[in-house]
């Protein structure tokens, strides 16, 4: 931009100075040109002069004097304008010359004109002396005349060179201007494309952040409907035995995980009670958890052992790229209090009965979805009157990374729950466990008492 | 150790989780040719789920090529761990490397 202005500034610049030397080229012309027509006009005064003494000389008669006495009348005048005119239009060589006419035009007067006039014959030798000086006349203002032209054509020549480089500026200025907007254009070209690019860019950039969110939204709503949706579940309402259950979404990440809990029963004495969970979050974990509960269900109601339909869910889980899934699959005989259950990578169960501490009942073989032949065993408790079964998922043990202290603290809880006569266990586990601790992973909880007469009351509801 | 018989040691170290899942993976890469793998896991603390999602398909796809694969664990949070996840069950784990190095150089090939 600064170059711009500098070349602009600069042509009006020049041009101003071409135009000035023109101008004055054309002025100085007009002048000389004045100035050879008053030294034309001088030598006619010299001409006159001479041309009326030489009539004089011949005819006598004092008319033939008139011409004399105007040319000495105006010869003054335009000698006086001819040096104005040399002195102005700077021709300073030629003014010895104008000296040398005015002196040769007094000596022709004095020694010259004076003599043949006053005399009464024709003088000759006086008359061919007047030629001379007349002559020398007539070569000084030729010098002038001649150094006059000089001046015109030195004139002339600037006056040209000035036009020329009138016509070079404005091709210059015309080239430079050309190129000066060429280069604009193509600045301005460059740095819209570039403006756009980023524009682009940025646009692009904040469409992908919104998609980005939106999706997540999207995910996050689905998978919350989903949790909502799968995620109601009735316990069964049994005299012999009381469920309770909770479920405590992490804090920190959206709601969704993928645990989850069944109690559901498959017939007048026998209950499942299932629980487990799926490797990460979101919607895939969702549906990865809803098969493997449906899963479950189904062939638990096929009558299996507990190993049985952890053996045939975990072979379809393999066989579907299923996430890694931890999962305890227990039946209750509310009539005999027998607990058959099997486990797969989960936590194991906590056992309480009157009487005596917590426990943690046997566990230990691979999550499901992981090996074609995991080899599931299923285990056989005999449970007391009064004694309480809890499940959970390992959110409830794994807030630290020391899993034993964990443990320990969930004996402890259950223990506390047990001896109260609570109807909601599970939501007391939780309360004590997470009284001053943060949730970190989906927390779920399946308690199932057993009455304290339990065989008594299921026996007589049959009998009933 | 015997020259004909080498087995491939892969060792991890420190916390297990979700953020060295592609170290994890990259470090357990059984050799193809059937080398008993020793799985050295002695500086290992603990592992999040996924950490364990890894060794337990490394260990599995093992299992199904007939690849010999010796555990080696030593801190009690990790011991438990593993056996919540039934490592135990189908896999030998031994608390010390030279131990594990002896079943899987002695013990003939199936």
């Amino acid at each position: 931009m600064a170059f711009m202005l500098l070349i602009v500034a600069s042509l009006i610049a020049l041009g101003l100075f071409v135009r000035a030397t023109v101008s004055k080229a054309f002025t100085d012309a007009e002048r000389i040109r004045l100035a050879r027509t008053h030294v034309a006009m001088m030598l006619a005064q010299q001409l006159d002069e001479e041309t009326g003494v030489r009539g004089y000389a011949v005819l006598r008669l004092p008319l033939m004097l008139e011409p004399y006495y105007g040319g000495r009348a105006s010869l003054p005048l335009y000698m006086r304008r001819v040096r104005a005119d040399l002195t102005d239009l700077d021709v300073p060589k030629a003014l010895p010359e104008l000296r040398d006419a005015a002196s040769t035009n007094y000596r022709w007067v004095h020694e010259v004109a004076f003599q043949i006039v006053r005399s009464h014959r024709r003088r000759p030798a006086l008359e061919l002396r007047g030629k001379l000086y007349v002559d020398r006349f007539r070569a000084d203002t030729d010098a002038i005349d001649l150094a006059l032209a000089a001046r015109t054509v030195a004139v002339n020549a600037r006056a040209q060179q000035a036009v020329l480089w009138v016509g070079s500026f404005a091709v210059a200025a015309v080239v430079l201007v050309i190129v000066a907007a060429l280069l604009f254009t193509v600045q301005q070209y460059r740095l819209g494309v570039r403006l756009e690019r980023e524009r682009a860019a940025s646009e692009e950039q904040r469409r992908r952040a919104a998609a980005a969110r939106a999706a997540y939204e999207t995910e996050k709503r689905i998978a919350d409907v989903l949790q909502d949706a799968f995620g109601e579940r009735l316990l069964p309402s049994l005299p012999a035995v009381s469920f309770s259950a909770t479920y405590v979404p992490a804090t920190e990440q959206t709601k969704i995980g993928g645990d989850w809990y069944d109690a559901l029963q498959l017939s007048e004495d026998r209950v499942l009670v299932a629980i487990g969970d799926v490797t990460g979050h979101g919607i895939d974990a969702v549906v990865a958890m809803n098969k493997a509960r449906q899963l479950l269900i189904s062939y638990a109601l096929l009558d299996a052992t507990p190993a049985g339909v952890l053996e045939r869910v975990n072979f379809d889980l393999v066989r579907g790229k299923s996430p890694l899934i931890t999962a305890i699959c227990g039946v209750i005989d509310t009539r005999t209090r027998e607990f058959v259950y099997a486990c797969a990578g989960h936590p194991p169960p906590v056992l309480v009965e009157p009487h005596s501490h917590a426990k943690l009942l046997d566990f230990g073989s691979l999550p499901l979805g992981v090996a074609v032949k995991p080899g599931y065993r299923t285990s056989r408790v005999q449970l007391a009157a009064g004694a309480m079964l809890v499940l959970y998922t390992d959110g409830l043990i794994e807030y630290s990374r020391d899993l034993a202290q964990g443990e320990a603290a969930l004996l402890e809880a259950a223990e506390a729950a047990a001896e109260t006569p609570t109807p909601d266990p599970a939501a007391q586990i939780r309360d004590r466990i997470f009284r001053d601790r943060k949730v970190t992973d989906d927390v779920a909880i399946l308690t199932v008492r057993f009455s304290e007469n339990s065989v008594g009351a299921s026996l007589s509801r049959r009998i009933a | 150790m015997n020259e004909a018989e080498p087995v491939k040691v892969i060792r991890l170290t420190g916390e297990l989780e979700i953020g060295r899942k592609n170290e994890i993976r990259s470090t357990l890469r059984a050799p193809a040719d059937g080398t008993p793998v020793l799985l050295d896991l002695a500086g290992v603390t603990y592992a999040d789920s996924i950490a364990l999602t890894e060794l337990l398909r490394f260990c599995a796809e093992a299992q199904q090529v007939g690849q010999p694969v010796a555990l080696v664990i030593q801190t009690p949070q990790f011991a438990r761990l593993i056996q919540y996840a039934g490592l135990a069950t189908v896999f030998k784990v031994f608390a010390e490397p030279a131990e594990a190095l002896a079943y899987l150089t002695e013990s003939p090939r199936q």
